[in-house]
């Protein structure tokens, strides 16, 4: 199961991602988190601190024409066990260079080496054993530029709003010039049937899943902390735990079928 | 005035923004609305509607495509490239991506 969440900022990528992850690990599964977005969401919502992600700036150095490549020995597969961080229930977690103290340089040298630990990653032997889900920045953009080369299956995530809604459909139209790739819309922060009536509507696509809107989420949200551990029975989080029933149970044999 | 608005997604951006350039419009200001964002919205919030936002072609890509010639001054490219928004408020699209790999 390879799977890349996507939506508009504020949908909830970071929050489906990180409880995703950690339901899918107890279930016995090694799962690898994957986020791409600087900013350390996904690291509070597996229940990591925000300042535990590692960087991979000492996998990189600096080839002869100045680009950036993975230091030689430095495989991806290395490249995770080296930089990425353990998470609760046994996630394996590599972020995305994030803002530090050592100023840019530093930065695109490690933005570079996770590109490359992205992009080699599906030609590892490792590769097929482990159960990747990956947290994407907001909008269209990384989708555009290849950010999620690993992903057979794309968790879109829609909001009842126009612009999560639009978002979305220019997501959908830049995927669908990619053949082979699954996406699964799921409705987010739905408090009634109106609102997935008009998620469906706005999106022209039925919905597999749906996320209520939930204030304990946002309570856990506000305190920095892991929806699975703060809110575990939580209307939202039991709903991430039937989604990954619907994964495990429908989309992963579809997908080994074809 | 000169007002950049900045945040995580989902923070309010473009509401904020949009809301503000109509209110700015209706007390009379000259008011410029530039959407920024490689997933422009700002239409939404502004009042053009959905289709018209997604109608609304960004600059970079008109000039990408070829489609229309650079314009040597702002002014040039805003009445070229610009739409209509109610109070008066006039909306530029600067980026958007649309394609895998856009260059």
């Amino acid at each position: 199961m390879h799977i890349a969440v996507i939506g508009k900022g504020g949908s909830g990528k970071s929050v489906m991602a990180g409880t995703l992850a950690r339901v899918l690990a107890r279930r016995g599964r090694e799962v690898l988190t994957l986020d791409s977005d600087m900013m350390p969401g996904l690291a509070l919502s597996l229940g990591l601190g925000p300042n535990s992600a590692a960087m991979l700036t000492d996998a990189v150095e600096k080839n002869e024409q100045g680009r950036w490549r993975l230091r030689k020995g430095i495989g991806p597969v290395r490249a995770i066990e080296r930089y990425s961080v353990l998470a609760p229930d046994g996630v394996r977690h590599l972020q995305c260079g994030k803002l530090d103290t050592e100023g840019r340089p530093a930065i695109m040298g490690s933005i570079n080496g996770y590109y490359q630990v992205i992009h080699r990653l599906s030609r590892s032997r490792s590769f097929h054993k482990w159960t990747i889900i990956g947290d994407l920045p907001a909008g269209p953009r990384q989708v555009a530029y290849r950010w999620a080369p690993y992903a057979d299956t794309f968790v879109l995530m829609v909001e009842p709003s126009w612009k999560s809604a639009l978002t979305a459909r220019r997501i959908m139209a830049i995927l669908n010039s990619s053949p082979g790739a699954t996406v699964l819309p799921v409705a987010s922060k739905v408090t009634d049937a109106g609102d997935l009536r008009a998620i469906e509507q706005m999106l022209g696509q039925e919905i597999v899943a749906v996320i209520p809107a939930d204030r304990e989420l946002a309570i856990a949200e506000r305190a920095g902390l892991a929806p699975i551990d703060y809110a575990p029975h939580s209307p939202a989080v039991r709903a991430i735990e039937a989604f990954a029933d619907t994964l495990e149970e429908r989309v992963e044999p579809q997908r080994q079928a074809a | 005035m000169k007002i950049a608005v900045a945040g995580k997604g989902g923070a309010g951006k473009t509401t904020v923004s949009g809301t503000l350039a109509r209110a700015l419009g209706r007390a009379g200001h000259t008011v410029l609305a530039l959407d920024a964002d490689a997933n422009p919205m700002l239409g939404i919030s502004l009042g053009v509607g959905p289709e018209r936002t997604e109608e609304l072609i960004s600059v970079r890509q008109a000039l990408d495509d070829g489609e229309e010639e650079h314009q040597p001054t702002a002014e040039g490219m805003v009445e070229a490239f610009g739409a209509d928004a109610p109070d008066g408020v006039r909306l530029v699209v600067v980026t958007r991506i649309d394609q895998y790999d856009p260059g």
